[in-house]
């Protein structure tokens, strides 16, 4: 009886671990960190439909080639359960090595998978990845193992649904549901960042506001869903055209923004020639054909057009595009101060 | 905790013995692998026994399952029209089914407690369909 109140005492500790995660890895860790006291395994670890991670939490004594084993079989039962078949080599693997077995119990350096547990982690009717506890030894587990590791099971199940949720929410609050690229309200707070570090520590920061010439007529020509798709492609071909840590976003309707930290003015003005000369000569299909669209372009910098806020940098690189249009488009124009 | 709705057991047909028979193996089955693997994991196992298997044997789309457990309730007069043989046959692939996925998830953990209490029920169903 003391037993199964110690044992009840571990599970309630591992469920309590795996619900106050906030990531898949704090789970096997947290997890982890408690099963030995429960089950005789050498290797426990939990797949994760989304992205196919595979997170390993081994007996430091584990041969690499135990890491392989549990990849393969548990690829194997997630093809069984779930609705596309996944081979071991498609799995993104993440081991992580722990002393927790006694020294005299360390495991062979040719030893394989003998025996598993594996269970679905299903919610709501649907397989989102599955959970496995091995042993190098056969048989090593009994029915109470797979009682207690069902339970286990279903935290965790739990737990990853409300984190899947948790993406998606994140996902539709930073981008934009058409494009992908960030949303205006993204954009604001990374240019709040991205200002707030240049404006003190005095690097150079430019923005770039980009508009897609006579864009309404494609609307009224070819209807809104090609107009969809065209903004679609030319988001593709700007994201393709910036740096790494630029940032790419929809302003609003056809109007684009870059936000390009610690580039110059001779740098980002290079940039947007590219961009103008990228979207100029990439032809884009519309209908049963195909047309070459054109962009305007606006650039501001700090610290030459000695913006004092976020706010004014925007407004200044707005005044710079408005300037390429009524230049006659198909343009890059430079901020000039007492141009309006 | 499983469910089944009281039928009417006057009109012994082979077909209703053979039904009476998977109906409480099915019930026997769906309550001691759900103390060990928890309701929604049988359910989800149920339900992908059950899609492999409907094309072959249409009729085992009438068993319900669902957290709560199984019920074949009110179907009895859809399956009067199948003989005893071909509802002994597809019971039966379901069940071998749900024991490769049984031994798929934790090798021979749960079959060790299932095969003494399926076969013996195999064997009668068998008998029952000879009999006719």
């Amino acid at each position: 009886m003391r037993l199964i109140f110690k044992n009840l005492n571990i599970l309630r500790s591992i469920i309590n671990a795996i619900s106050k995660s906030s990531e898949i890895k704090e789970i096997v860790e947290s997890a982890g960190a408690h099963l030995p006291n429960l089950f005789d395994f050498s290797s426990f670890g939990v797949l994760w439909k989304e992205g196919l991670l595979l997170y390993i939490y081994q007996d430091e004594s584990c041969p690499p080639s135990f890491s392989q084993d549990m990849a393969k079989n548990m690829a194997r039962v997630f093809s069984v359960l779930g609705e596309e078949p996944v081979e071991a080599d498609q799995l993104t693997l993440e081991v992580g090595k722990r002393n927790f077995r006694p020294k005299q119990m360390v495991i062979d350096p040719n030893a394989t998978l003998k025996s598993h547990l594996t269970l679905p982690l299903a919610a709501e009717g649907e397989v989102i990845g599955c959970t496995s506890l091995t042993s190098d030894q056969p048989n090593a587990f009994d029915a109470q193992d797979l009682q207690f590791f069902s339970v286990i099971g279903y935290q965790m199940a739990t737990t990853l649904k409300q984190f899947e949720r948790f993406s998606s929410i994140k996902t539709m609050a930073i981008y934009d549901t058409l494009t992908s690229l960030h949303n205006r309200g993204s954009f604001e707070e990374r240019l709040g960042i991205e200002a707030q570090k240049s404006f003190y520590g005095g690097t150079p920061l430019s923005l770039v506001m980009i508009d897609v010439d006579h864009f309404k007529n494609i609307n009224d020509t070819f209807g809104h869903l090609e107009g969809d798709r065209v903004l679609c492609e030319i988001a593709s071909l700007l994201k393709g055209s910036v740096r790494k840590k630029d940032t790419v976003a929809r302003y609003g309707g056809e109007e684009f923004v870059l936000i390009l930290p610690g580039a110059g003015l001779g740098e980002s003005a290079m940039i947007a020639e590219r961009i103008r000369h990228l979207i100029e000569s990439t032809p884009i299909r519309i209908g049963q054909g195909e047309i070459n669209l054109t962009v305007s372009l606006g650039i501001s910098n700090f610290p030459i057009h000695r913006p004092n806020s976020k706010e004014e940098l925007v407004k200044m690189a707005d005044q710079a595009l408005y300037e390429a249009k009524e230049g006659g488009r198909n343009r890059v124009f430079i901020f000039r101060p007492g141009h309006a | 905790m499983a469910r089944v709705t009281k039928e009417d057991k006057n009109g012994k047909w082979p077909s209703d013995l053979v039904l009476d028979l998977y109906r409480n193996l099915l019930i026997e089955i769906w309550d001691d692998v759900s103390a060990l693997i928890g309701e929604a994991i049988l359910e989800l196992l149920f339900t992908l026994a059950i899609r492999k298997l409907r094309e072959k044997y249409p009729f085992l789309v009438f068993v319900k399952v669902s957290e709560e457990g199984i019920s074949l309730s009110g179907m009895r007069e859809e399956w009067r029209n199948l003989s005893p043989l071909e509802i002994h046959r597809g019971f039966q692939s379901l069940i071998n089914h749900l024991s490769h996925l049984f031994s798929v998830l934790a090798e021979g953990v749960i079959n060790k407690e299932l095969f003494p209490k399926v076969f013996p029920k195999f064997r009668e169903a068998e008998r029952i369909v000879s009999q006719k």
